[in-house]
């Protein structure tokens, strides 16, 4: 012991020690990715399992089917009729229909704005009470009225109709069953739950007539689908890339496949073949669905307030039918019923790479970890830097760091990254892809500006530029680090795409300048949002509108992290190697 | 009391209260929908002196001397499963006073000088009923047991003297499911025992699937006029049957979907097609059932020990609706009633009752199809929980008057202590539904009673003497606390939340009526106890332990014990004396030039 103290003591003054940080910093980097490509095989990832013993998926039989397809048939041509009708003869209808099973019925008007643009609607829901039950719990079913794809949700308003009377036959619910009917699957269902909890702007969104208990789940049915299908799609993203319960998704999985012979896919991954290259896929279309945190169905808004929720949707061309999708909808529910606690048992934090195969938070997370663990080792190293005495000269400055000007450059530009902040979830449409293109010209001045400002107002020594860089990668690993444990994902693909500042530096070279700008300008974050549109298919003006409708109706926080975690820690890499010859 | 007395005559227009008589009776009525409410009533009367000389006739023998031993002069024991849906089902039956909240409830008065007295009587007594009805009524401890001041008033007679030295306790097992254990110790205590009589169609299966059901149990000493007194033991059943789902056969309970040409559809709709598409109208189909299919098995002639004046079964169903009844049954009509039919049944006969569809207001216009309409409650009552999250919430009651007559009521929460109730942010908002009523929300709540709880001794009882104008809505909202239990106060299913008990609602006027809300599932901050829990609690003990030695090693000086400079402590000591030293020369040099004026000061205090 004494041995590997004096060891440890001598290398503590070792000058090598100070040469290994900036390749700790690149490792990391390469580690992170490389553990990231590593998840889909075999070793890493594992085979899910159903958790909570209570849920017994597929263990009850279901009944739905014979005569329920004749009632079903009537309420489609129901919903035909209504199809042309606006949102309150809709509603009206469907109120009519619902009461006539003795479901309470309720409606909920609402109005969002976003981008300039209004977006008003009325739910109606009807609560079935469950039959001896003492309304403490309730789980939902949704069929929007629109689709995802905003096409009429025909099939899956008709079902939830049709489940609606044949479940109130039963007298085995121990919870009520709400059946929710959006206008639209974007806004209506926020509006609902956010008013279900309490948690609505009552200026524009009524508080809801009718409750029932605390909600343990709900279901979400997309089904516009015409043909019989073949497989079912299982939407899991939840807002800000919260995910519901993995016990949920394996009920599902389990119910629709074991009990009745339909196949499951998850992200929109048909015919998935379970290869390294399939699997690789499905878990990356699921990271940039959780990066962007953006709700990818009805069932969305619910994940937020700690209600699991899927949606359901069926795809492709097959020989399974409605009845099918009310059986796996009645296991589900029958599964759920089961439950005596709240849905806790299995993950919440996990990456699926197939129907059947996911890895959890304690395998992933160290890729993000490491990610943002290369921008702390450097901050630290650039701070240990910057309190050493260069040897060459200058040895009449004091000790002590000057902290005053580089703090100021930092907080200066994160002050200022809450002005696109602002001005991206204000404005209205019609100015949005100006004020972009305004912005990402700004954009890339400011860091031109910003040097010729630093260097007039003092002589930028090498410690000026090791502190405002220590402290921006200081903000930007702490940020980092705290965001993967939330969304894993936003925070894997932002220390990615902010990786390169890490190594920038100014030089004297005009050559090497010239290179570090260009790579700046291509990982700036305007280049990159302009990129990934393009790349995506999308206008610029779409992103923007779907980014401030995210921002200001499910209440994302991803502009935050692009624009004042990002953004800023980009600014203050760009200026500083801008910043002209400094004193060596 | 006596308008409760008056509403029992008029409901058993030929009852008379006499000493030691039992009576049992079955009202039917049917609901909207394919909704039944059967109430059946039983009650035995023991003169005063038999019950304390141990003479028990009618009444029970193990409750009776659970009673006398706990000292409990009226008792009052409700289980309750399942919720009364007012809107369509209209006032409860009894005024809500056989009813409790969802779980057990219960409240007695007792014998008691003294609080510590009665708790240890209230022990007593919960301990051994638990044990009579198989139910968890142990489990009323402290912390569950309010002393409710404004909302309960004794049902019986009580002489002033002994009401004096009485203390009325309140308990309520929200979380307690009720179940056939209990229905069978009920039964029990009847003289026939379900053998003979109405009990003889109480049927476990039928009874526990009812969309409602609630048994109450109450002992009351009554003093009529002349006479002596007697102790009355009323035992009830309410229960709302779905006769859709009773009729099924009990061999094949499972609502299968019918067979195609058995649906009713409606057949003006265009697309309508026999065996493709069918717009179901079965709802607006009316009732029709025999007493046999919905409580599945017949009726067992009457009890012999039955009053023969009343008869046991009565339905109420409008005039035109045609029954029929077994033979040898007598059907009695009621001249002042005339929806009202009772039967008188022979002792030893089988005994049914035919209710057929009423097929003449088949034109599917005319509803409610052949039932009696349900009263319109006084008040609607409607509780839910607001906010989200593991450490604040909201509690918000809605109460409607949907009256012409403002409503004066007494709301009752008994909350568990970890419901920390912040009384400040108690507020009541109203909204009239008509304009040009006078909407002052400052006078609504008149009285507060409060009794803040004592963590993991009491819980919070709240009363509220609230008074509302007519056709208003109140939202009475207050905001509380979540606190964090010790580890081992958890349940088992921790993650289920916590049941709090139904708010009791007691209206005074127009009439004294009873109205329990839902009960709520509360979420409490629960720790992850499972298996990953504990292995990062283990893990960051592991890496907190080896981190602090590696920094420890990383940062701490170590140097050679012959390298410390030397005395360091006795340099330390001899600048302390060094500086005390010139302290002391500076103030003798002050008290020197200041002459005297010291001294005399410190002799002054000497003196004194």
């Amino acid at each position: 012991m004494p041995r590997l103290l004096s060891t440890a003591l001598s290398l503590r003054r070792d000058p090598r020690l100070l040469k290994i940080p900036p390749y700790v910093s690149a490792l990391c980097i390469a580690i992170g990715v490389v553990w990231l490509l590593l998840l889909p095989l075999d070793n890493y990832s594992r085979r899910t399992y159903v958790s909570e013993n209570a849920l017994l998926p597929g263990q009850v039989h279901t009944y739905f089917g014979g005569s329920e397809q004749h009632i079903f048939r009537a309420f489609r041509h129901e919903v035909d009729l209504l199809a042309s009708k606006n949102n309150y003869e809709v509603n009206d209808k469907l109120e009519t229909i619902l009461t006539g099973f003795g479901v309470k019925v309720g409606r909920q008007n609402y109005t969002y704005h976003s981008a300039g643009e209004t977006y008003s609607g009325e739910n109606v829901y009807g609560i079935l009470q469950a039959p001896r039950g003492d309304a403490t719990e309730a789980i939902v079913l949704v069929a929007a009225w629109k689709s995802i794809d905003e096409q009429l949700n025909r099939n899956g308003v008709a079902l939830v109709l049709t489940l609606a009377r044949y479940f109130k036959r039963w007298s085995l619910w121990s919870k009520d069953i709400i059946l929710l009917l959006p206008p639209d699957s974007k806004t209506g269902t926020q509006a609902w739950v956010d008013a279900y909890h309490d948690a609505h702007d009552s200026e524009y969104i009524a508080p809801l007539p009718l409750k029932s208990g605390a909600l343990q789940g709900a279901l979400a049915i997309d089904y516009p689908h015409e043909e019989r299908y073949h497989e079912l799609h299982i939407i899991y993203d939840g807002t800000n890339g919260q995910l519901p319960n993995l016990d949920l998704i394996n009920s599902i999985v389990n119910i629709a496949g074991g009990q009745m012979g339909i196949e499951t896919t998850v992200q929109q991954m048909t015919g998935h073949t379970d290869s390294y290259h399939d699997r690789l896929q499905t878990m990356l279309r699921g990271m940039l669905y959780q990066g962007l945190g953006y709700p990818t169905g009805p069932h969305s808004s619910f994940i937020p307030y700690h209600v699991d929720a899927v949606t359901l949707q069926p795809t492709g061309q097959g020989w399974h039918d409605e009845m099918a999708m009310g059986r796996v909808v009645e296991g589900s529910f029958r599964s759920l019923n089961n439950l005596l606690e709240h849905l806790h048992q299995s993950f919440f934090f996990y990456l699926l790479m197939q129907k059947n195969r996911f890895v959890s938070i304690g395998t992933y997370l160290p890729s993000a970890m490491l990610l943002a663990a290369n921008f702390t080792i450097m901050a630290i190293f650039l701070w240990v830097k910057s309190g050493q005495p260069i040897e060459t000269g200058a040895s009449d400055e004091s000790k002590e760091r000057k902290l005053l000007s580089p703090l100021a450059l930092v907080a200066t530009c994160h002050a200022i990254s809450a002005i696109p902040l602002f001005v991206f979830n204000h404005l209205d449409i019609k100015t949005l892809p100006l004020a972009f293109g305004i912005f990402s010209t700004l954009s890339t001045a400011l860091p031109a500006v910003f040097s010729l400002a630093v260097a007039s107002l003092h002589k930028p020594t090498l410690q000026y530029f090791q502190l405002t860089k220590s402290f921006s990668l200081l903000i930007l690993g702490v940020s980092l680090a705290t965001l993967s444990t939330l969304n894993f994902s936003l925070a894997f693909l932002v220390g990615l795409l902010a990786s390169p500042l890490t190594f920038l530096q100014p030089t004297n070279t005009q050559a090497t300048r010239w290179v570090f700008v260009a790579l700046l300008i291509l990982t700036s974050p305007p280049a990159v949002i302009s990129t990934a549109a393009y790349a995506s298919g999308l206008t610029m003006s779409d992103v923007l509108k779907a980014a401030s409708f995210g921002w200001n109706v499910w209440g994302m926080y991803t502009p935050v992290v692009i624009w004042c975690v990002w953004w800023p820690a980009w600014l203050i890499g760009a200026t500083n190697t801008l910043i002209p010859a400094f004193q060596m | 009391m006596r308008s409760l007395l008056s509403l029992l005559l008029l409901i058993v227009p030929s009852v008379l209260v006499s000493a030691a008589d039992y009576h049992e009776q079955l009202n039917l009525r049917p609901l909207p929908l394919s909704a039944l409410l059967a109430s059946f009533n039983f009650r035995a009367n023991t003169s005063l002196a038999d019950f304390e000389a141990h003479n028990f006739r009618l009444f029970p023998r193990s409750l009776g001397q659970i009673l006398q031993y706990a000292g409990t002069r009226e008792l009052h024991l409700r289980f309750t499963l399942g919720r009364w849906d007012a809107e369509s089902w209209g006032t409860r039956p009894w005024d809500g006073t056989r009813e409790g909240g969802t779980g057990v409830e219960l409240w007695a008065w007792l014998d008691a000088e003294t609080d510590e007295e009665a708790d240890e009587k209230w022990l007593t007594l919960t301990n051994a009923l638990s044990g009579l009805f198989c139910a968890s009524l142990n489990f009323i401890d402290g912390t569950r047991t309010i002393r409710p001041v404004l909302s309960f008033q004794p049902e019986g007679d009580h002489p002033n003297s002994t009401l004096q030295s009485t203390r009325l306790l309140h308990g309520v097992l929200p979380h307690e499911v009720v179940c056939t254990e209990n229905l069978t110790p009920f039964l029990k205590m009847l003289p026939c025992k379900g053998k003979a009589g109405i009990a003889s169609l109480l049927d476990g299966h039928k009874l526990f699937d009812a969309s409602f059901q609630s048994m109450a149990i109450d002992v009351r000493p009554i003093c009529p006029s002349e006479g002596e007194c007697v102790l009355q033991l009323e035992q009830t059943v309410d229960m709302v049957l779905d006769v859709d789902r009773s009729k099924r056969p009990h061999d094949n309970p499972i609502p299968r979907p019918p067979p195609g040409h058995d649906l009713i559809c409606d057949t003006t709709k265009p697309y309508h097609q026999p065996g493709d598409a069918c717009y179901p109208v079965d709802h607006l189909r009316g009732q029709d059932w025999t007493l046999s299919q919905i409580f599945g098995r017949t009726m067992k002639g009457t009890c012999p020990l039955t009053d023969a004046e009343v008869p046991p079964v009565c339905v109420h169903i409008p005039p035109t609706r045609d029954i029929f009844a077994s033979e040898g049954a007598h059907e009695i009509k009621y001249s002042d009633n005339d929806s009202m039919r009772c039967y008188q049944i022979n002792q030893d006969q089988e005994f049914t009752l035919i209710l057929t569809n009423a097929e003449s207001t088949a034109d599917g216009e005319a509803r409610p199809l052949g039932i009696v309409k349900p009263e319109t409650p006084v008040l609607y009552a409607e509780r839910s929980f607001t906010g989200h999250g593991q450490e604040h919430g909201g509690m918000q009651a809605i109460l409607t008057n949907p009256g012409d007559d403002p409503v004066e009521f007494v709301y009752m929460e008994s909350l568990p202590w970890f419901m920390r109730v912040y009384l400040h942010t108690l507020s009541a908002r109203i909204s009239a539904s008509s304009p040009n009523v006078n909407t002052s929300s400052a006078d609504i709540i008149k009285e507060i009673y409060y009794r803040p709880a004592l963590d993991r001794a009491r819980g919070t009882q709240l009363e509220l003497l609230v008074s509302i104008p007519p056709h208003c809505t109140v939202f009475l909202t207050y905001d509380f606390e979540k606190s964090i239990l010790r580890y081992t106060e958890y349940p088992p299913d921790a993650n289920r939340g916590f049941d709090v008990a139904a708010a009791v609602i007691t209206t005074l006027e127009p009439k004294v009526m009873n109205i329990r809300t839902t009960s709520l599932l509360l979420y409490l901050p629960t720790p992850d106890f499972s298996m990953p829990y504990n292995v990062i609690i283990f893990t960051s003990t592991t890496i907190a332990l080896a981190f602090g030695g590696l920094y420890n090693i990383l940062v701490r000086r170590m140097v050679g014990a012959n390298e410390v400079p030397r005395a360091a402590f006795k340099d330390k000591v001899l600048g302390f004396i060094e500086k005390l030293k010139k302290k002391r020369a500076a103030v003798s040099a002050a008290a020197a030039s200041a002459g005297g004026s010291v001294r005399p000061a410190v002799s002054n205090t000497e003196a004194k």
